[in-house]
């Protein structure tokens, strides 16, 4: 109801009325005068009695809070008025268990991807090993056949020692806290720490705390120890070969080699010696064995 | 489900809390049995038996119980909670929702990286897509089924509707 000379307007709850709006007026703030139709659904829900009993048994502060929970409660039986906020309480309910079914489909995907990942990693390492087994019996048959070792065949052997530590310090240098441990199972990759740092769970509510974790891929020093074990045993079945051959000169002479350099020029040297020194003396055995007079 | 059985000898609970005689057309007497005074007693402490009344009558009958209920529900969430009744529940809940979106993004985000770091996009299926639910640019949540998108934000400034 608009005052005489129209300074102040009725504020909605007053114009519905047909009543003086006095400066008092209770619903003034929160009705005004261009939100008839939030006021009347209020009205036809709660009706105005109702809403300022509600408002005088509360304090003062939390009268705003209290009238926006009411125009909204009022406003959502307008749209729904079967359900009202019930309605919108289920589908809330509903979109929640969508989440969580889904955040538990996500988690065994990534569940899969770790096993994959695992399963890859587990496979190249045993390449790896394969690799350094057959280089290990190139360099062992090229040892018999008196040849020189390649060049890149001899670090090899010292990767084979240093191989374990090394994988080790890669892995404990990557995005993990707990430190790598012997059993496989407990070994984790700590995806959880990740993004516990980004979502503060502090929530009641979170009863199933999400942890996502993979097994860490401890390098398996088995295999490079079964390695080196064979390379060694190669290694020991060769000298019984060598001695029968009584090349002893050439298997010394090439061990030499191996211990102080790997270059290719000692090893040209030291082939060239063994060629002269057996050269000569079959020859003057020859010579003595062919011709008449003494070759001195 | 409504009780069928009337009799003006068992007068409803609306009709026994009014005071007054329950005619073989009460229309609350379906909804509001005897053994379960309460629940008028909430509803019209809240909104008052004549709002009660005209509610009832705009539905359909085969949902007028549900309405009732609800009704129900609301009057007794806000003689829990005056201030914010039943509105304080779908608060909870929103930002419930809105904490699980945000943990599967994050969830999601690790899961592509993971995918892409370290397996053969070829051997491995794709991520699994999302679940849409939308957002509007103040943060309100809508819901999949337009339905129960959330109300309108009143007629003018103050947002009558919103949270």
């Amino acid at each position: 109801m608009t005052l005489k000379g129209g300074a102040t307007s009725a504020c909605a709850a007053c114009k519905y009325q047909r009543r003086k709006c006095i400066p008092e007026c209770l619903l003034a703030p929160y009705f005004p005068a261009d939100q008839t139709k939030v006021f009347q659904n209020a009205h036809k829900l709660f009706g105005v009695s109702n809403i300022v009993k509600i408002l005088r048994s509360l304090d003062p502060s939390q009268h705003a809070e209290a009238m926006r929970s009411i125009k909204y409660q009022a406003n959502v039986r307008d749209r729904f008025p079967v359900y009202g906020c019930l309605g919108v309480i289920r589908q809330l309910y509903y979109q929640i268990q969508m989440l969580e079914e889904e955040m538990h489909t996500v988690l065994t995907q990534l569940e899969m991807y770790r096993q994959h990942h695992h399963h890859q990693q587990q496979q190249q390492q045993h390449q790896h090993q394969h690799q350094i087994s057959s280089m290990a019996d190139d360099v062992i048959s090229q040892l018999e056949l008196g040849m020189a070792p390649s060049n890149n065949a001899l670090p090899l052997f010292n990767q084979v020692t240093h191989q374990p530590y090394t994988m080790q310090n890669t892995y404990s240098s990557s995005d993990i806290d707990s430190p790598p441990k012997d059993n496989v199972e407990n070994n984790s990759l700590w995806i959880q720490h990740l993004f516990f740092d980004t979502n503060n769970h502090g929530t009641s509510n979170n009863d199933s705390p999400i942890a996502i974790q993979s097994q860490l891929l401890v390098p398996n020093s088995e295999p490079l120890a079964d390695t080196q074990h064979q390379v060694v045993q190669d290694y020991d079945e060769i000298h019984p070969f060598f001695d029968s051959i009584d090349d002893r000169q050439s298997y010394i002479d090439t061990k030499d080699a191996e211990d102080s350099s790997s270059s290719e020029e000692s090893l040209k040297e030291t082939t060239q010696l063994m060629v002269g020194n057996v050269g000569s003396k079959d020859l003057k055995s020859a010579a003595a064995c062919f011709s008449l007079t003494s070759v001195n | 489900m409504a009780s069928s059985s009337h009799s003006s000898n068992f007068p409803c609970a609306a009709c026994k809390f009014l005071r007054r005689k329950c005619m073989p057309d009460c229309v609350f007497a379906p909804y509001f049995p005897p053994e379960e005074p309460q629940k008028f007693i909430n509803v019209h402490k809240i909104f008052g038996a004549s709002n009660v009344s005209k509610l009832i009558n705009e539905v359909a009958p085969h949902q007028r119980e549900d309405a009732v209920n609800s009704l129900a529900y609301e009057a007794e969430a806000r003689l829990k909670d005056p201030v914010y009744g039943c509105v304080g529940a779908i608060s909870i809940l929103q930002r419930q929702v809105l904490r699980l979106q945000r943990e599967l993004d994050a969830i999601h985000a690790d899961l592509i990286r993971y995918a892409t770091a370290t397996c053969n996009c070829n051997e491995m299926p794709p991520p699994m897509g999302r679940t849409c639910f939308h957002h509007n640019s103040s943060g309100n949540i809508y819901y999949p089924n337009p339905q129960w998108n959330e109300p309108y934000e009143g007629n003018g400034r103050s947002d009558g509707g919103s949270l």
